[in-house]
């Protein structure tokens, strides 16, 4: 707020060929600069590890992000390209994101799109393009598998999940059996 | 599905995803999320074009011309409402329409009693607001957009000023988007700060609602735009505004007192946290409830 001279002195003006499909209300583009502008030197200045982000070109609608896999998940040591495309009417809508590196995950698809709640319709002006990388990097390790978009990925990780699953449910069982008892003798 | 129009559609015009016909055999993995989505905002839309986020003033005789063939005990208790309202005024059921009423009544309150103390009041709950935000941990540019434009608004119904607006100014800024969506996201972040500071006090009635933790429950039922709100809605935000709001229900239910009809209501009254603005809070005189009326659905 108090630096908004800086701000207004750097903004960039995206072209309009670039900008993406005109919202029907008209919106103030100027204040859709500047958060994506704050968002851009929060996610510089966190220090998260294994994401980062950075415009495109000119256009500040427009970015490309990375991600590494997260230590201890199958996708360590990978690096993924992801692009982010924001709306005018941004934080309202959410950007759309999108992998551009290939990854065989159940919740993306062939194309690189992606099923996240938060980048739907749980989406809340309350998360960033910081949030976001860090939800995505989590996905990774720890995926939806009721709602797969690749069902072969959703199928192989069940399987390999299958003996800690059988296990934790025998331990679930044994903890059930002794509450029940618990409740008989008290 | 809800396409009563039977208009043939090639699978190649793809321009608007709302005129997309789907047949009983399609595979419902041809749609993606992306276009579910442009499906919805599409009829978001062609609501929006029929109705204005808040209308004009209505008599309660409209309400009770839309009910005349209904049941006779809504007709009863519009009657009732009519004793005590002058007229109503109808909020688009997009999800949002408990902020959207609340923020016209509680700036229409403030425009017509120039209440500056009341003003300054809820300025200091504010910035409470702001500083309950930041001790949870959220980024300051992801709300301080939303609070400067709530600011500029109360002070904006106070006259005397550059920036002072008429009545019929408030009516137009609470049916434009850009001012309308920017104050439903503050009152989603003030009521969501709050729960979140008060989740012991909150999480059993959100366990009840949605068998969720109070911070999913957040995330998922009070941030997002077009998430409706519940009583855990009203009371957060009458707690952390201190303002004290009414919410009318126009349901079937019976409520006889004393041999008449009556019509059920709900008082949020503030209760003070932390100490805050105890003192003016229990002076506040229980201004402006925001009549809501809440009409049943079917």
């Amino acid at each position: 707020m108090d630096n908004q001279s800086t701000e207004e002195r750097q903004r960039h003006h995206p072209s309009p060929s670039k900008q993406p499909k005109a919202s029907p209300v008209p919106v103030d583009t100027n204040s859709v600069t500047q958060r994506l502008q704050k968002e851009l030197m929060a996610l510089m200045m966190s220090g998260d590890l294994g994401v980062s982000a950075f415009p495109k070109s000119e256009s500040i609608f427009t970015w490309i992000g990375l991600i590494e896999g997260g230590k201890g998940t199958m996708y360590e040591g990978l690096t993924y390209k992801l692009s982010s495309q924001f709306p005018l009417d941004y934080p309202f809508k959410p950007p759309q994101v999108k992998f551009e590196t290939m990854c065989f995950h159940p919740n993306i698809d062939q194309f690189g799109n992606i099923c996240l709640d938060i980048l739907q319709d749980k989406w809340s002006a309350a998360y960033d393009c910081r949030t976001i990388l860090l939800s995505i990097q989590s996905l990774l390790g720890e995926p939806n598998i009721e709602s797969p978009l690749n069902s072969s990925a959703a199928s192989l990780w069940s399987n390999q999940e299958e003996k800690w699953y059988t296990n934790s449910m025998l331990l679930e069982k044994h903890v059930r059996a002794d509450t029940k008892t618990q409740g008989l003798l008290s | 599905m809800q396409n009563h129009d039977e208009i043939p559609v090639e699978p190649e015009t793809e321009s608007t995803a709302f005129n997309m016909d789907f047949e009983a055999d399609d595979d419902w993995s041809n749609y993606k999320d992306s276009d579910v989505m442009q499906q919805q905002s599409a009829i978001f839309e062609q609501d929006a074009a029929k109705f204005p986020f808040v209308g004009d003033k209505e008599p309660l005789s409209s309400l009770e011309a839309e009910y005349e063939s209904g049941s006779p005990i809504l007709l009863q208790k519009i009657k009732v409402l009519g004793k005590e309202f002058g007229a109503i005024r109808r909020t688009r059921g997009d999800g949002n329409c408990f902020f959207r009423s609340f923020m016209f009544s509680y700036l229409e309150h403030i425009l017509e009693s120039q209440d500056q103390a009341e003003v300054e009041r809820v300025k200091t709950n504010v910035e409470k607001c702001r500083k309950t935000l930041q001790d949870l941990g959220y980024a300051d540019f992801t709300f301080e957009d939303f609070f400067s434009l709530f600011l500029e608004q109360l002070e904006s119904v106070l006259q005397g000023n550059d920036a002072s607006i008429s009545h019929d100014e408030l009516v137009l800024r609470s049916r434009d988007q850009s001012v309308s969506d920017y104050v439903v996201m503050f009152f989603r972040f003030v009521t969501s700060g709050e729960i979140r500071k008060r989740s012991e006090f909150f999480e059993p009635f959100i366990l009840g609602l949605s068998n969720t933790t109070v911070e999913q429950f957040c995330k998922t039922s009070v941030e997002p735009m077009g998430e409706e709100s519940d009583h855990v809605h009203i009371t957060a935000l009458c707690d952390a505004l201190g303002v004290a709001i009414r919410v009318v229900y126009l349901d079937r239910s019976s409520c006889d007192k004393d041999g008449g009809v009556s019509v059920n209501h709900h008082d949020f009254v503030p209760t003070p946290s932390d100490g805050a603005t105890a003192g003016t809070v229990c002076d506040l005189d229980l201004f402006g409830w925001v009549q809501t009326a809440k009409q049943e659905g079917e």
